[in-house]
């Protein structure tokens, strides 16, 4: 009967043609030399297959057709001949036998929770050992069609197994299943092999929902191979290109525990793989720890991934390249200080090993960047790193001269000698130029040349890299617009900056136009045309409003430049009014103001301007000195304290000037303290000198722009 | 089969293919007359998304230095496509989605008119914007100490579930009606992660395209190539571990015209690399795109170092070090070691 059902495709030539099961038997037997391990049909033949069949015949007291059918094919597979094989299972009516194979598993299962000890199983069910063979013959049926290239046959064959094993045991492995290690094996086989196959036959959705399937129960699967199904999972999610979501009965069960997107799915699994990393229930794997860095790093979570990097046992990472982790990790997350301690401490360490991490120190270079006050030690990192660049690096040497320029910029801002400021600014010039000779293509690179010879006021210079900046980006930077506008206000042509302000206000979005509405407000002011200032104004503070009532997901660092920027209009409308000597309307804005944030040095600079503006000079005074109180280093403040002592001549004028010189320490380019300095030394008589502070405030006035270069 | 279908099914199954009929004469008004397979094909959009020759006469077009106008026939007609609402047309347009991108981006420094390529993409991100529904796009972080579908909580938890915590990975979108320049890298970030999305359905001529204009983008191929002429053995960060070197097209396409660096904020840089990620370690059986996937991440890490962006570090670090790693690793643990800084810290332990 064997041989007319599949005979024929058969290569039975070298060998004799089984006769009954039983001589198919003993020629497994005479053929299998090596011996190993159940289930593994790779290897070779084994003795188990004769144990089988014997076991069978004891059950059953004889081999039925599709058990004779599951052993050939079992022959025919571990030849290599997958097409005979194929021609063997499907012999097999795996539909007919669905029904019965189920019932044996879960009666099987069942009668040995419930029966005592002892008792026989019924006749008629079928027995789990041939339950096994078959389950084993549909396995090797789907990898007979895998080999066949047929992988979405062989997925649909596989999933067969899953039905059955998962109709008998809605509930996962029942607890207490041993003996049925053969049937377990074939079934955990099948779990894994499944979502491999849809995923080579191109269903990614199939093959996501066959690792649910095979994660969502208990399969007591042995924990690596569970594992390495949760990180396949992982990877398929992150990687898949599809959002698939997961199944709403799911969703109902586990209700908001149940993750809404592939993401945050992946980083459940990557999170409970990373736990059994911590309890040695597997071993170390950097894929894990490098899936789970990709997946934080897209989703902004570097707290907590820090958290993680913190925990690797030492050994895995070097020292320097932890640190370096632990660094991006917490720069990423805003935490700059900590990134740079951490940075600092990870130098040190090499640095006595003469072995230098350049990203590290370009790191460190660019957290000093974005914090003036770093400036010296970013200067330290920046030359380091320019020094150990080697020849395949050479590339970030500009980067380095780059951030280097930068901090020097800042450096000579805060610089306390002429002379030294002079030479930290033609160092600053001379590194960015540098930068730019080796990053041509890098616009921030221009930017940053752009802003700081507006700083030392080299207005022409400015004005085109400005322009070159916002070409090279295609306007699409709000700095860039920024940078212009002042540059050019600050070349006096408030009209043309005016312009340039609108037409940022039509390339930007809703947030950035808060900003522009202050640079124009302010251009309009200092053209002198308060009316359209204050309407400006107007539409600046009912914008803040709107913001501040859809404050949604703003970050801290955004609720807080909207506050300072609204105290900031009201107090430029307190000005405009006391300009316009309207008293009551200039204390109402001031009040607004105080409302908003009254330990502020500009409200009370503010106030005392008005107080002054209503010759209530000491009063004023009082009020300038809060602000210095509260800020000592509020050059504006101190230019009218000296300003107000100046009018009180005496013995004043030299506190004045002490004031003064002190102003222009921290800002050398303030034309007002130069203003009243030159009016000091005329009432002090040394003529020569006042001419020169006059020259100075004419000049540094005729390059100011109307608000700071940031 | 038909009999199978249920009959309102089978109207609307009707009803798409009249749609992709419709569509397919309108594009044969603006490329001439389509090729007979195609046009009577049984599944025209399918058919449609996968005809090299007519995405090659569609990008030609893209590519031309007149395309991309407000009169632009072919962008009309992807502008059209795409509002059809019929998902395997939308698919249709998404394909050039890359092309779309690069051509546009490297006119976006000329004052040209652009409004054919605006109108197609900001019709991609007023689909996400409705999608979306004006919420952010949020990922709820897991928090091991409540069970989930995937673990059991070790302890038991108390009657309130555990804090939970949010990360935003994309905040509520804008409307937009034009184009404005500081928002163009939103727009077109949030058209890529459309794409991304459906990046599973795309042809691999279109994920090919894509990673080799990354490295135009990122603008490093040229310091890639020399850095691993000097030869490379330096830390196991680095993009420079590559042992041997990958030709690379030099961003050169077949128009001669090469790519320009542009500026990557994350909002651009996120959704770029998640698309190259797929590529490299996505289930893909194609090596040359892996291949293509590689460089583009190795120039997209290059990049994000001379940026000094930290996030983008991380990310493309990751993923450089993944596709370097052997494949399965939880039996055969890879540990990565410094030899030298352990010997080191046992000898300071000794001290």
């Amino acid at each position: 009967m064997l041989c007319t059902c599949s005979g024929q495709q058969f290569q039975f030539e070298e060998n004799e043609m089984p006769q009954s099961p039983e001589s198919l038997a003993t020629r497994d037997f005479s053929v299998s030399g090596l011996s190993s391990k159940t289930g593994d049909w790779d290897s070779k033949f084994d003795d188990s297959q004769v144990d089988d069949v014997e076991s069978t015949l004891k059950e059953t007291l004889s081999l039925n057709y599709e058990e004779a059918r599951a052993l050939l094919g079992r022959l025919e597979y571990q030849r290599g001949n997958f097409d005979a094989a194929l021609q063997v299972f499907q012999g097999i009516d795996v539909r007919g036998l669905r029904p019965r194979m189920i019932k044996a598993i879960a009666e099987r299962t069942q009668h040995r929770k419930s029966r005592p000890k002892g008792e026989n199983v019924q006749v008629n069910v079928m027995s789990m050992h041939s339950v096994s063979l078959l389950l084993e013959a549909i396995l090797l049926k789907s990898k007979s069609l895998e080999q066949l290239g047929r992988h979405k046959d062989a997925a649909l064959e596989c999933k067969n197994i899953l039905d059955i094993v998962e109709s008998a045991w809605p509930y996962g492995m029942p607890e207490g299943v041993r003996g049925e290690s053969k049937l377990k094996e074939m079934f955990h086989k099948a779990l894994e092999l499944l979502p491999k196959l849809w995923k080579q036959a191109g269903f990614l959705e199939e093959a996501i929902s066959a690792y649910r399937r095979a994660l969502v129960r208990p399969w007591s699967l042995d924990l690596k191979r569970w594992a390495s199904l949760q990180k396949d999972l992982a990877t398929v999610l992150l990687y898949g290109g599809a959002e698939v979501p997961l199944p709403p009965q799911f969703q109902q069960v586990w209700a908001h525990m149940t993750p809404t997107s592939n993401i945050e799915e992946a980083v459940l699994l990557l999170l409970i793989l990373m736990r059994k990393v911590a309890f040695q229930e597997i071993n170390w794997d950097a894929e894990i720890m490098d899936h789970l860095i990709y997946a934080l790093s897209l989703s902004g979570q570097f707290e907590l991934l820090a958290g993680h990097v913190e925990q690797v046992l030492p050994g895995i990472y070097s020292r320097g390249e932890r640190w370096y982790l632990l660094a991006l990790c917490y720069s990423a997350a805003g935490l700059d200080d900590l990134a740079l301690n951490i940075l600092k401490k990870g130098l040190g360490h090499s640095e006595r090993k003469h072995k230098l991490h350049l990203p590290s120190l370009l790191l460190g270079a660019k957290l000093c960047y974005k914090n003036p006050s770093h400036a010296w030690e970013g200067i330290n990192f920046a030359m380091k790193a320019i020094e150990f660049t080697n020849n395949q690096e050479k590339h970030l040497r500009g980067v380095a001269s780059h951030l280097l320029g930068v901090c020097y910029g800042y450096c000579a801002q805060s610089s306390i000698s002429d002379s030294q400021r002079l030479r930290l600014q033609s160092e600053s010039l001379k590194s960015l130029q540098h930068a730019a000779t080796i990053e041509k293509d890098d616009p921030e690179v221009v930017y940053s040349l752009g802003r700081e010879n507006a700083i030392q006021r080299n207005l022409n210079t400015a004005v085109e890299s400005a322009i070159k900046y916002l070409d090279m980006v295609a306007g699409s930077s709000v700095s860039g617009w920024k940078l212009l506008a002042l540059v050019v206000s600050a070349e006096q042509n408030f009209k043309d900056a005016e312009a340039i302000v609108d037409l940022a206000i039509d390339e930007t979005g809703k947030v950035d136009h808060l900003d522009f509405l202050w640079l124009k407000a302010s251009l309009q002011v200092a053209q002198e045309q308060p009316r359209n200032a204050i309407d400006t104004y107007r539409i600046l503070l009912a914008m803040i409003q709107v913001q501040k009532e859809l404050k949604s997901w703003s970050s801290d660092s955004e609720v807080k430049a909207v506050k300072d920027l609204e105290m900031e209009a009201w107090l430029d409308l307190s000005f405009i009014y006391t300009k316009l000597e309207s008293w009551t309307d200039s204390y109402v804005c001031l009040e607004k103001a105080k409302s908003v944030e009254i330990f502020s040095p500009k409200c009370w600079h503010a106030t005392g301007m008005l107080l002054e503006a209503q010759s209530l000079h000491a009063d004023a005074l009082v009020a300038f000195s809060v602000a210095l109180s509260i800020e000592p280093d509020y050059v504006p403040s101190m230019v009218s304290i000296a300003a107000v002592l100046r009018m009180f001549g005496g013995k004043s004028l030299s506190l004045a000037r002490s004031f003064l010189m002190n102003a222009l320490h921290l800002e050398p380019t303030n034309h007002n303290a130069w203003l009243n300095l030159g009016c000091i030394s005329k009432a002090e008589g040394s003529l020569h000198h006042a001419a020169d502070c006059f020259q100075a405030a004419y000049e540094l006035r005729q390059s100011s722009p109307v608000q700071n270069f940031t | 089969m038909s009999s199978d279908i249920a009959p309102s099914e089978s109207t609307t199954f009707w009803q798409s293919i009249h749609q992709a009929q419709a569509t397919m004469h309108s594009l044969s008004l603006i490329l001439g007359p389509l090729p007979d397979p195609l046009t009577f094909s049984e599944n025209p959009t399918t058919s449609l998304l996968h005809d090299a020759n007519i995405s090659h006469d569609i990008k030609s077009h893209l590519h031309h230095p007149d395309s991309g106008s407000g009169d632009d026939n072919l962008c009309r007609w992807l502008y059209d496509t795409f509002q059809s609402t019929n998902p395997g047309l939308q698919l249709v347009v998404l394909n050039f989605l890359p092309t779309i991108i690069k051509v546009y981006l490297s006119r976006a420094i000329s004052q040209k008119s652009l409004a054919g390529f605006e109108a197609v993409l900001l019709a991609l991100y007023a689909h996400e914007t409705v999608i979306r529904g004006g919420e952010p796009q949020t990922v709820i972080l897991p928090n091991l100490t409540n069970p989930s579908v995937y673990h059991e909580a070790k302890t038991p938890t108390k009657s309130k579930a555990v804090d939970l915590n949010i990360a935003v990975l994309c905040p509520a979108l804008e409307p937009f009606g034009t184009v404005r320049s500081t928002k163009r890298a939103r727009i077109i970030g949030v058209a890529l992660e459309l794409y991304y999305n459906n990046l599973h359905d795309m042809p691999l001529s279109s994920k090919l395209e894509f990673c080799e204009f990354c490295v135009d983008w990122a603008g490093y191929n040229q310091s890639l190539e020399e850095e691993k002429q000097s030869n490379p053995k330096t830390d196991a960060s680095c993009a420079d571990q590559q042992g041997e070197m990958i030709q690379v097209k030099g961003g050169e396409d077949e128009h001669g015209k090469k790519g320009r660096r542009i500026p990557l904020p994350w909002e651009l840089f996120q959704p770029i690399l998640r698309i190259v990620a797929h590529c490299l370690l996505g289930n893909s059986n194609s090596e040359e795109l892996k291949e293509a996937a590689l460089v583009a991440a190795q120039c997209l890490h290059l990049r994000a170092l001379h940026d000094m962006n930290p996030q983008a570090i991380l990310a493309s670090r990751s993923l450089l070090r993944l596709a370097k790693m052997p494949g399965d690793t939880i039996f055969k643990p890879h540990v990565v070691n410094d030899s030298s800084d352990l010997a080191a810290s046992q000898l300071a332990s000794k001290d």
